[in-house]
Order: C-alpha cells, then sequence, then structure tokens
C-alpha cells in the first residue's frame, strides 16, 4: 500500500465544538491553556454525580440557518451538516464547480464522495415515546393505537444515523462514493481514511470526510459514570492523577482531494494525508488490551502505509482520553513502536472534552493546524505524568513538532484502534 | 495503491439467520419452496399497531446457536442472530482466525440503527418520569435501576466488538450504517479492505432486528409499512402494480471472504468471486427514491467496472424490491437503464417477496442468496405477483424458482437517504485464476 502515484491533499476543514466553531477559536482555546469544560446548562447538574461537559454553545440557527430542516434533523446531525459545509466552502469547490459546464457539472458530481462518521444514535431521542408509555400504562395494545396521536410521524427521519450523510448530499449534490460509519469512537477517523483510501483507489476525485456526535445527554453520563470512565473536571491525559473521561460534543470535517486536482484549480493546501492503519484487539465492547496491542499494531500499519519510519513523525496527537486504563495502554503501545525516541506527545480533549463519534477527526482537524503553526499545544492540565507511564514527552507547555508529520491516534469500544498520518 | 491487476476475491462461507431458517441450508430450501416468513406478529401485542404482521426469525435458541453463552448477556436480539450466522459461515468456510493469522483477518458489518429496547425505555419512563415527562434528577438517583449491560448493548459497536471478540478477529474492524443498504455497503466495504491489501480474509455481514414496539413504531409512523393485516404472506409483493409497502423482517447474513489464490490453494469451495462494489448516493430525497432511477445507476456501473464486466455477464439481479411503489419504479428505470436492450433476458426477483425487508441485513441477506443461486444454477422467485405495473415490467421471476446457468449476478440495496449500493458476483467458473 505504500508506492502511490497520487498525493491526496486536505483542501478544506471545519469544526465545531465547545472550544468554538472555526479552526482558528478552537485553536486559541488549545493554545490558551483554558478548558471548555464547565458546569454544563443543558439540565440541572445540582444532583448529579458528574457536572461537567464541554456543551457547544452556539444556537441552532447560528449553525443551520435553514427553518426547516431542523424538523428533520438532531441535534448532532446539526454539528455534522454545519462542519461538513464549512470544509466544503473552505475548500472552495462549490466556486469551481460553477465554472464547470453542465456535463462537466455531472461528472463533477458523480465522483465526488462523502463519508460520515456518526455516533449512530443516542438515548434521549427515544424519550419522544414516553409520553405515549404513559399514556398506554403499559398495554402495548394502547400504545400501538394511540402511537400516531402521540409521536411525530418525523421520528424515524429525525433520528437515522445517517442523517448528516443524506442532508449534506442533498444540499451539496455530493452523488459519488458514501459511507456512512458508525464504529463508536473510531467512527470520524475512520470517515477521513477511507476518503483517503477510496480516492487513492480512483473511486473518488474528492471526498468530504465529517464526524459527528452529540454523546453529552443524562443517560450517557450516567452509564459512563456507572462504568468509572467519568471524571468531574476536565480530564487529564496521561497524568499520575487522572480519573476518567468528560463529553464534549461537536463534528468536524476534512475535504481530501488528489494533489493533481486541488493544483489544476489552485485550491489551498493545508496537508497531506499519508498513512493509516487500523485494528481490532478483540477484547469485547468495552475492554482493551492493556499491554497497548492494538495502539501499537495500528502506529505499525499506518508507517507502513506511509513508508515512513519512527523517526519520521514530529508529533503525536494522542487519544489521551484521560481514563487510567485507556492512558496507560496507549503509552505503553507508542513506546513498543518508538522506544525511547518518542516525539512530543499531546492531546486534545482536556480542551473540549471527548467527542465520541466526532474525537478523531477533530483531532485531525487541529493537528493539520498545529503543524501550520509549528506549534505543538501543550496538556494544560497536566500536573506530573504518572509513574507507572514513565518518562513520557507530554507538557503543559506548548512545544515545536520535531519534523512536519504528525500521528494522530483514535481509540474506542470494539477494542478498536486507529492511526492516521498527516504532514502540514 | 495503484493496482493495474485487481486482488480477486472469493466467497467461501455462508450463514443465515432469517424469517425463513435459522441457517443457510433451511433458508435456501424454504425460498425455493416458495414459503413466506410473513405471519402476525408474535414477539409482542402487535394488535394495536397499524400493522400487525411481520416476518420474525421463528424458534431461534441463542443457547444452543451460540458457542460463548458469557457473551449472550451483552447481545441483543440483531447480535445474537449475527453471531449465529456469523458461526455458521466460518464452519461452512472451513476456517478461522490462528494465532498467526488473525490480525489479517477484517470484519465489516451492516448494523442496525440504534433503538433502545422497549423494556428499557419503560425503566426509564417508570423510574424517571413524572405524567411522561422525563426527570433527569431521578436518573441521578442512586435508586434508578441502571444496568450497564444493557447500555453497552446499545453502543453503535456493539455487534462489532462482540463478533470481534467471539472469533479473534484483530486486523481491521468497520460498522456501518446507511439504513435498508447498510448489509450490502458492510460487503462493499469488506471488498475494498481486501483489495488494498489490508485484509487477506474477511466476516462480512449485516444483522437487525426491529421488530418491537420501538422499531416497528418509527415505521408505522413513516407509513413504510405493508396494512395488509388479514393476508401477511402475500403482503410484499414487489413490483406488483398493487403493491402497498414493505413487510418488516429481522435477521442476519454473514460471508467469509477470502483471498482467491489462498482459497484455491487450500481447495476451498467457492461459491463465488465477489468481483465488484458500486456505492452513490442519489441527493434526490430522505424517503423517495429518484423515479429515472439516477443514482442507482450509478452504482450498478461502478459495481460493473470493479467486476471487470459488461452488463450483459449479469444473468440475474437479487433486487432490493421492497414493494414499496417508489423504491420498485425507481428500481426498475435504473435496470432498464442500465440493460437496455436485454432488460427482457435478465432474471430479476426480490426475495423480499418470502422473506420481508430485514433492514441493515437485507443486503448482506441477499448476497448471501445471489452465491447460492450461482452455485445451483436456479433463480429464485419473485413471490406474490399478481398484476403487471407498465413502470416495473422486468424479467421478474414468477411462480417458480427458475433453472439456468449464472455467469454473474447483481445485488441491490437502495436506502433511505439515498445510499445505493450494488454488488456483483460472478460464477467461479467464469473466473480465470
Amino acid at each position: 500500500m505504500n508506492a502511490r502515484d497520487e498525493k491526496i491533499v486536505f483542501t478544506g476543514s471545519g469544526i465545531v465544538c465547545g472550544a468554538g466553531a472555526r479552526v482558528e477559536d478552537v485553536w486559541s482555546t488549545l493554545l490558551s491553556g483554558k478548558t471548555s469544560v464547565a458546569p454544563f446548562t443543558r439540565w440541572d447538574g445540582e444532583k448529579w454525580p458528574v457536572k461537567v461537559a464541554s456543551e457547544v454553545k452556539e444556537n441552532n440557527r447560528t449553525l443551520v440557518p435553514d427553518r426547516k430542516l431542523h424538523k428533520t434533523i438532531s441535534r448532532t446531525d446539526m454539528f455534522g451538516i454545519y462542519a461538513a459545509e464549512k470544509a466544503v466552502e473552505n475548500s472552495g469547490l462549490l466556486e469551481h464547480r460553477e465554472g464547470l459546464d453542465e456535463a462537466e457539472t455531472i461528472t463533477f458530481n458523480d465522483r465526488t464522495g462523502l463519508i460520515v462518521g456518526s455516533g449512530g444514535g443516542c438515548y434521549a431521542s427515544n424519550y419522544d415515546y414516553l409520553p405515549l408509555i404513559h399514556e398506554a400504562k403499559g398495554d402495548l395494545h394502547v400504545f400501538g393505537a394511540e402511537l400516531s396521536n402521540q409521536v411525530t410521524p418525523m421520528w424515524l427521519l429525525k433520528n437515522l444515523p445517517n442523517n448528516v450523510l443524506c442532508h449534506v448530499g442533498i444540499r451539496g449534490q455530493f452523488k459519488g462514493t458514501n459511507a456512512c460509519i458508525t464504529n463508536q469512537c473510531a467512527s470520524g477517523i475512520m470517515a477521513v481514511a477511507e476518503s483517503a483510501s477510496a480516492i487513492l483507489n480512483d473511486e473518488a476525485d474528492r471526498i468530504i470526510a465529517a464526524g459527528h456526535d452529540a454523546p453529552f445527554e443524562p443517560e450517557m453520563v450516567l452509564y459512563y459514570h456507572k462504568l468509572g470512565l467519568m471524571s468531574g473536571e476536565a480530564p487529564r491525559p496521561f497524568d499520575q492523577n487522572r480519573n476518567g473521561t468528560v463529553f464534549g460534543e461537536g463534528a468536524a470535517s476534512v475535504t481530501l482531494e488528489k494533489a493533481s486536482e486541488a493544483a489544476a484549480r489552485g485550491a489551498t493546501i493545508l496537508g497531506e494525508f499519508l498513512g493509516w492503519g487500523c485494528c481490532s484487539e478483540a477484547t469485547g465492547v468495552l475492554d482493551l488490551d492493556p499491554d497497548g496491542d492494538g495502539v501499537k499494531r495500528a502506529i505499525a500499519q499506518a508507517l507502513n502505509d506511509a513508508g515512513l519510519a519512527p523517526a519520521d513523525i514530529g508529533m503525536i496527537c494522542a487519544h489521551g482520553n484521560g481514563t487510567p486504563a485507556s492512558d496507560l495502554s496507549e503509552a505503553i503501545g507508542i513506546r513498543h513502536v518508538f522506544g525511547d525516541d518518542i516525539p512530543p506527545v499531546t492531546g486534545f480533549k482536556w480542551a473540549y472534552g471527548h467527542l465520541i463519534g466526532a474525537s478523531g477527526i477533530a483531532d485531525v482537524v487541529m493537528t493539520l493546524e498545529a503543524l501550520k503553526q509549528k506549534t505543538l499545544p501543550g496538556i494544560a492540565t497536566l500536573t506530573s505524568v504518572d509513574e507507572e507511564i514513565g518518562v513520557f514527552p507530554v507538557s503543559r507547555e506548548a512545544t515545536a513538532p520535531r519534523t512536519d508529520k504528525a500521528l494522530v491516534i483514535c481509540r474506542g469500544f470494539g477494542g478498536m484502534n486507529v492511526a492516521v498520518i498527516v504532514q502540514a | 495503491m495503484a493496482s493495474q491487476e485487481k486482488r480477486k476475491v472469493a466467497v467461501t462461507g455462508i450463514g443465515l439467520v432469517t424469517p425463513l431458517g435459522n441457517d443457510a441450508p433451511t433458508t435456501w430450501a424454504n425460498l425455493q419452496a416458495g414459503k413466506s416468513g410473513a405471519a402476525p406478529t408474535q414477539s409482542f401485542d402487535a394488535s394495536g399497531f397499524s400493522t400487525t404482521f411481520s416476518a420474525e426469525v421463528k424458534g431461534f435458541d441463542p443457547e444452543t446457536a451460540l458457542l460463548n453463552p458469557k457473551l449472550l448477556k451483552y447481545a441483543s436480539r440483531s447480535h445474537r442472530f449475527a453471531l449465529a450466522a456469523a458461526a455458521e459461515a466460518l464452519a461452512d468456510a472451513g476456517i478461522a482466525p490462528t494465532d498467526a493469522d488473525s490480525h489479517r483477518w477484517g470484519l465489516a458489518v451492516g448494523a442496525g440503527m440504534m433503538s433502545v429496547g422497549y423494556d428499557d425505555l419503560k425503566v426509564v419512563h417508570d423510574h424517571a418520569t413524572d405524567d411522561g415527562v422525563f426527570d433527569p434528577d431521578r436518573l441521578a438517583d442512586p435508586e434508578f435501576p441502571a444496568n450497564p449491560v444493557n447500555f453497552c448493548r446499545w453502543q453503535s459497536n456493539a455487534g462489532l466488538g462482540l463478533l470481534t471478540k467471539q472469533f479473534g478477529i484483530r486486523g481491521y474492524a468497520t460498522s456501518v450504517h446507511t439504513a435498508c443498504a447498510s448489509g450490502g455497503q458492510a460487503v462493499g466495504s469488506a471488498l475494498k479492505a481486501m483489495r488494498r491489501g489490508q485484509c487477506d480474509y474477511m466476516l462480512a455481514g449485516g444483522f437487525d432486528s426491529m421488530i418491537n414496539p420501538i422499531g416497528i413504531s418509527g415505521f408505522c409512523l413513516l407509513g413504510a409499512l405493508s396494512t395488509d393485516n388479514d393476508n401477511p404472506t402475500g403482503a410484499s409483493r414487489p413490483f406488483d402494480k398493487t403493491r402497498n409497502g414493505f413487510v418488516l423482517g429481522e435477521g442476519a447474513g454473514f460471508l467469509v471472504l477470502e483471498d482467491w489464490d489462498k482459497a484455491v490453494a487450500r481447495g476451498a469451495t467457492i461459491y463465488a468471486e465477489l468481483a465488484g462494489d458500486g456505492n452513490s448516493l442519489s441527493c434526490f430525497r430522505i424517503t423517495d427514491s429518484p423515479p429515472d432511477g439516477n443514482g442507482p445507476i450509478q452504482a450498478i456501473e461502478q459495481a460493473l467496472a470493479g467486476a471487470g464486466i459488461d452488463s450483459n455477464e449479469i444473468d440475474y439481479v437479487n433486487a432490493h424490491g421492497t414493494s414499496t411503489q417508489m423504491n420498485d419504479k425507481s428500481e426498475c428505470a435504473a435496470l432498464k437503464h442500465v440493460f437496455s436492450g436485454r432488460v427482457d433476458e435478465v432474471k430479476v426477483s426480490s426475495t423480499k417477496s418470502s422473506m420481508g425487508h430485514l433492514i441493515a441485513a437485507a443486503g448482506a441477506v441477499e448476497a448471501a442468496v445471489c452465491c447460492l443461486a450461482i452455485r445451483d444454477s436456479i433463480a429464485p422467485l419473485n413471490a406474490n405477483y399478481g398484476e403487471l405495473d407498465p413502470d416495473c415490467d422486468v424479467n421478474l421471476v414468477l411462480g417458480k424458482p427458475q433453472p439456468g446457468r449464472i455467469r454473474a449476478a447483481l445485488s441491490n440495496s437502495l436506502g433511505f437517504g439515498g445510499s445505493n449500493s450494488s454488488l456483483v458476483f460472478r460464477n467461479p467458473e467464469e473466473v480465470n485464476s
């Protein structure tokens, strides 16, 4: 997979999360050292064991102005549509298309793909059925008979996991190769990687990759807490006192293109996609391999795919979710590959929380910015590195990447590990 | 990877759990016998719903079907179908991941949408609502009977987690959801991963079960289901002029995919070559299909191009054929466009006429049906057909299954939201190894 005739470049990006709705705003947050994790406002957290999250503050109509569209989408879809359309706008693809004749436009649309990583759904959307359950008093016959009087006919359409794919596709007329990946945390970053592979294999000339999720809702918080995965404060990746993660919400998106096409239309190049790896640890839904086996193999696959050696990597954006088991095994996995020569490591969940399905793609967007700025933001919540992890190149302060190439790691339920290498 | 020569991928194992049978041989035999999987819904009291019947999996005993009872408690009904069908597919292929090659094994699944079970929702209702209005404080109350195991079941990649663990698959793994196209897209994703060299073996399939009060509600509200409550077995009648909606089914289908040369070298029985996949977005409307077939056409053409064959080599089409007015019309427009002068020769059937619509599992189950049709040189029946619709005058397999050698078969899956997936399977005799 490493002999590449065609380079794949990034020509647009978009992001929305608790730290902002523009790449430059999120970047400022990362540099400022001030987390966007704060007491949440969606509901009263007073009696809750967890009282913080990183909430998106922009109102719905600011993100998606089309009032009618809001009737058929959910909160997570709104984030995804916003970010994807930012990445499209940022890439200048639509202006380019306007200059094409009719036949060229048809080809352009058929050769423009859309791959979305979706959180897959939420618990709260099902609460639309609670008044009906109440009225039916446990009698399913009544439940069925009263259904259409109590629940909106649009219920299913509002909650399709592939809504962002549908709506961004219809609005932009992107008719090419497409997928909706529902692989929990790995969804968004896999959208980026699958897009690059699809272009390399000539399934499309350009693809918009997006990832979106809105995990911050009562049942998710409750169960993550019950499973021991939640912290009561901004996460502290790799820290001695880390005690869990915190939810964010939002979306991120990138436009990927053949380098030759991007150059021909004079697009601004944000960076290059170099390679990826993906594997499962076969450990079940929640468990992970304490030895970092999947992290190690995903990184090794990505290096091999990119035709690079560990020493070529200038920085690592780690998954670093702040849970004791994940961070320790991730550090072990990284050490397996890099030995004592680990490039500077950072992670961004301290700043915008854990975006679950959107986390990996948000990290890709902000890593491209870090490479562009030649600055690796520090982990602001770090006090002292976990002794069990040992010497590990994380820091509170911003540092400089040692080369123009970065490794982004994303891990998820199902023992999933994905590694992506980019350059900028 | 610049691939002049595309890697050949063999289908060497099939596993099915469907409304027609709890394994592949039973399903295939009942499909050929013209049986229907539809009946009044048994698993809950559906009498008040606008549609009171469905195509349920019957007599499925997870305890005997599954090898690992410990995983059962984490498995939803659809996960149980998946684990059983995947186990059958691997046993059928006579191959399984080993310590030496488990990292070269991949998994691609089409998973159903997250739909929290009625029972779990009832718990929220009983303990955390006032007059049916949700109260978050009561959820946080230590008295709330929170069950993290149930929570795990509803996570989007829970099926992936259970399957990789059960079978020790340690390579590439993906879970996709494009509504009714999910299963086809999963098989297509697997082909892509094989062709780009990410895996040497893959388990690819789909699983779904929406025959529960919440799952069926979404479709009833949309008016997508047939309401022929007095005639469940005749309700799914794809391409018939009087068709009035689909029949909800459930189940799972899995294929074992294997590098062609490796399969030949070990003397494996090869059902078919998974030769091409196509994948397009209609960009028309969320639930409606483009009347002119613009969208499905591109997916079919891509699949043929990926397979390196001409439409002339397709002898059988397993249609998406949901039995809704719009889908069937749109799909026939696409078939007429692609097959042009040959449209009267290519046999077409929708096996949803017999087993209902398995939603996220449909494309994977129908991919398996194509492989079995190629192996046995027989095109399955398009059941329940009575009245001609001039918009759907393709060459349907009517009355009984039609014998005849199949050089290549096409399987279409067209989902809500406009995702179209087409797969091409070639008869192994047609493949030069």
